[in-house]
């Protein structure tokens, strides 16, 4: 392990995930992990503050580790996102991983941004989120007990805008994303921003579901930076689950999710907007998935 | 701290405060003036360059994380034999203006056509050079400049050479 310490400023580079544990185990303060440093750096005042690091990059098993498993791929939190995009089987499984991450930010971002730090940022604007959660994707969380990481759902540590409910000194170690149970899957994203690159979306929708005997028999929606926390949207789920695909169906369920999401109001946009567009998003979603089945 | 990088062929032994962007080491304490500090957001990507053969913003990577790293800036481009091309497709496009976005511009250029895949459309290129803001231009002649290099095979082989010179051989 190497420590250096440099006008009360501490800085941790673990070289493995037990270096790291012990780090925290032995650590009295409280500690920020560092990944891609986009949204650390970016905010030039909260970066100065920061005196406790501890450099992910440094962790190899976090920051370079995509892991083929029976059920699903593992991905470390701190590989950079183009390690994602690039990776041929996720673009091949996770078509809709890959299309929400290659609208992160620029390329330049992309090559240094990473899923924990997307998550733990927690703005509702993250991009990752809504198709986090219809993939759904589990979250393994250190330090490991008893040699187990906790594992949860994405949904479980979102508190609100800008918050996650992971504690002090706790962190991502990697993303489970389990291979889709359906067959015939149909998917889903779209992001609506104010420009193409470098827009914090003001709105996106991720939906994914498949097919049996010509019913819907699973589909997941979940809409970003629509209202404080990313949630899915059960209701209209509901509603769609069993049912043939028709226009009357895709329109109710429009309805549906205008009603369910409550929609947060900032700067970017008011809440009859982001309602209309978000019931807009589902229908023009629902239209290609019929068009296409 | 003390740490080791290389620039532009050259390595550098420097004592740093951890935290400080690379950006400042390039610029203020190794005179790589070439690249430009423009919003400090990473939003217009002015300070762009490759560090470990990736193109980043040089504004958004801390000290700390730097130890025996290879950086890239527009001058070590000079070194690239495909350098005046490109500087000559940029000029005879009317593609620069005030200059000051260029050495970020050139440096997505040799990133994007490194790895482009064809056929290389407009829709690509702006996708790919989304991270490069230019206030002057209005973009139009940096797309063509940009598209008329993607189009000559024989621009893309020397990359491919240049690019191997630079980060294979020194390994
Ligand atoms: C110009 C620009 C454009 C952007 N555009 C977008 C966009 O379009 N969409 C979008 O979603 N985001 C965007 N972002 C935000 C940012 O790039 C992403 O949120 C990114 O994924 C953050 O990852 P990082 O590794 O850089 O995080 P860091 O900056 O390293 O960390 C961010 C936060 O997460 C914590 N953290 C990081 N990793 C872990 C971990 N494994 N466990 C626990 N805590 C952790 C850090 O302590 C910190 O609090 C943009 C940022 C910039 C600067
Ligand atoms: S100065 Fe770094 S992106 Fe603008
Ligand atoms: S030429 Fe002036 S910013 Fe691009």
């Amino acid at each position: 392990m190497s420590l250096m310490q440099e006008n009360e400023i501490k800085f941790y580079c673990p070289q493995n995930i037990n270096e790291l544990d012990q780090i925290i185990k032995t650590s009295k303060e409280k500690l920020t992990f560092v990944a891609g440093t986009t949204d650390l750096m970016a905010l030039e005042h909260e970066w100065k503050k920061i005196n406790n690091l501890v450099d992910l990059n440094c962790v190899k098993e976090l920051s370079q580790k995509i892991e083929i498993q029976s059920d699903g791929i593992l991905i470390g939190a701190a590989v950079p996102m183009s390690g994602i995009i690039n990776h041929s089987l996720i673009k091949d499984k996770f078509t809709i991983l890959v299309e929400a991450l290659q609208q992160v930010g620029s390329e330049q971002i992309q090559n240094r941004a990473t899923l924990g730090g997307n998550i733990i940022n927690a703005s509702p604007a993250g991009d990752s989120l809504p198709v986090l959660n219809v993939l759904n994707a589990q979250l393994w969380i250190g330090p490991q007990k008893n040699g187990e990481f906790e594992k949860i759902q994405v949904s479980e540590i979102m508190s609100g805008p800008d918050e996650t409910t992971l504690k002090t000194n706790k962190y991502i170690a990697y993303v489970l994303f389990p291979f889709p149970e359906g067959e015939n899957l149909f998917w889903y994203f779209r992001k609506v921003g104010q420009r193409e690159a470098l827009a914090i979306s003001k709105l996106s929708l991720a939906v994914l579901g498949w097919f049996k005997n010509g019913k819907i028999e699973n589909i997941r929606i979940s809409a970003g930076a629509v209202t404080a926390q990313v949630k899915r949207a059960i209701k209209t789920e509901s509603a769609l689950i069993n049912k043939e695909l028709n226009e009357k169906l895709i329109d109710e369920a429009r309805k549906s999710l205008e009603d369910e999401i409550a929609p947060i109001t900032d700067i970017r946009s008011n809440v009859e907007y982001r309602k209309q567009i978000c019931g807009e998003l589902l229908r023009d979603a629902l239209f290609q998935v019929k068009l296409e089945n | 701290m003390k740490i080791v990088l290389i620039v532009n062929r050259k390595p550098y032994k420097i004592n740093v405060e951890p935290k400080r962007r690379l950006l400042d080491i390039l610029r203020d304490d190794l005179n790589f003036i070439g690249t430009k500090e423009g919003c400090g957001k990473g939003e217009c990507g002015a300070c762009t360059v490759l560090l470990n053969g990736r193109r980043v913003n040089s504004c958004l990577v801390p000290a700390f994380q730097l130890e025996g790293s290879t950086v890239i800036t527009v001058e070590g481009l000079r070194n690239w034999k495909v350098f005046k091309p490109i500087e000559r497709a940029f000029i005879e496009n009317g593609a620069v203006q005030c200059g000051f976005c260029f050495p970020g511009f050139v440096i997505s250029t040799v990133s994007f056509l490194k790895e482009k895949s064809s056929p290389v459309t407009l829709d690509k290129i702006k996708t790919a050079f989304g991270g490069n803001i230019c206030r002057c231009t209005g973009y139009t002649k940096i797309l063509a400049a940009i598209q008329e290099l993607a189009d000559q095979k024989d621009i893309i082989d020397q990359i491919q050479e240049d690019w191997k010179n630079e980060f294979n051989a020194r390994k």
